[in-house]
């Protein structure tokens, strides 16, 4: 995937801008609480396929 | 109000479906002929769907630098105009609720060399994964029709609209000419799903896009939710005796 990418990418139910967790493959939106998976390359955007975060993520993706 | 209370449906063709439904439903459909997407689109349309999308794209108004939403772009035929027409300093993002479909597009775009400006996303039209005001021109060809909600998906692309920003809605609509629509109708209901059944090996699929089509809103009513939306200079344009209609409004 582009990183460029994220400059017009945000999350569909927050509409807050996206992190992108290179370790896990996911673009995190902090905002929602949602994890999105990056599927052979491609973003998969929609909040059925979205994980949502642990509560242990929410504070490390927040600090 | 008793109704309330009561599951919410939609149509998926002539069935009534719950709202949930559709989704899958029309998922399936669409992983069902991926793969046969432009042999059928071709053999279907006699090879007409390419002219209609000629149209849309000559009426685009697409400039280097741009950057253009194809949405439900399926196997990327407008993608692949787009791409070079708004150049390196552009950008076009194809964009599909179904990953067999943008699979198939993303490996037939990359064989006939279109890479560098164009990004892929899963995505729903509903609720659309960009910031606001960023596209110059978003089209959608042959995909509301499959969407659940069309007042929300024609929202949704308002909002990620510069304003001064093109829509262009490509759909089957309502024919105007009796006597054609009684040859179309037999064709759609008759040929088509054995046409399906013979090549994709899947006459449910094909049934459903005649029942779909015949169920979408016709010209005056999309031209008047576009207008309820918020777009404005809103029209339309027949092809084809009114088979399809390209919407088009602007976002002010």
């Amino acid at each position: 995937m582009d990183p460029k990418l994220l400059d017009i990418l945000v999350c569909p139910v927050s509409k807050a801008p996206l992190e992108w967790n290179k370790e896990k493959n996911e673009l995190i939106c902090r905002a929602s609480g949602l994890a999105y998976p990056i599927r052979d390359d491609i973003p998969v955007m929609l909040e059925s396929e979205a994980r949502t975060l642990t509560s242990e993520e929410r504070l490390k993706e927040s600090q | 109000m008793s109704e309330q209370n009561e599951k919410k449906t939609t149509h998926f063709g002539y069935q009534d479906v719950p709202v949930e439904e559709k989704v899958k439903r029309v998922a399936d459909v669409f992983h069902s002929v991926a793969g046969k997407y432009d042999l059928m689109n071709d053999l279907m349309s006699g090879g007409i769907h390419r002219l209609w999308k000629r149209i849309t794209i000559d009426q685009s108004g697409v400039r280097r630098g741009h950057k253009v939403l194809d949405i439900a772009g399926g196997t990327g035929d407008l993608t692949r105009k787009f791409a070079r027409m708004v150049g390196s300093e552009g950008k076009v993002v194809l964009a599909d609720i179904n990953d067999s479909m943008l699979k198939v597009g993303r490996d037939k775009l990359l064989n006939s060399g279109v890479a560098g400006n164009v990004e892929y996303v899963q995505a729903n039209a509903e609720c659309l994964p960009f910031e606001d005001n960023t596209f110059d021109v978003i089209t959608i060809a042959f995909g509301l029709r499959n969407v659940t909600d069309q007042n929300a998906a024609i929202a949704s692309m308002l909002r990620v609209l510069k304003p001064g920003g093109k829509l262009m809605i490509l759909e089957f609509s309502k024919t105007d000419n009796p006597a054609l629509t009684k040859l179309y109708d037999f064709y759609s209901f008759n040929i088509l799903p054995q046409m399906g059944k013979v090549i994709a090996g899947d006459a449910d699929s094909y049934r459903y896009l005649a029942e779909s089509i015949r169920k979408h809103p016709d010209q005056e009513t999309l031209k008047g939710m576009m207008e309820q939306a918020g777009f404005v200079n809103c029209r339309y344009q027949n092809m084809t005796g009114g088979i399809v209609a390209l919407h088009t409004g602007i976002k002010p």
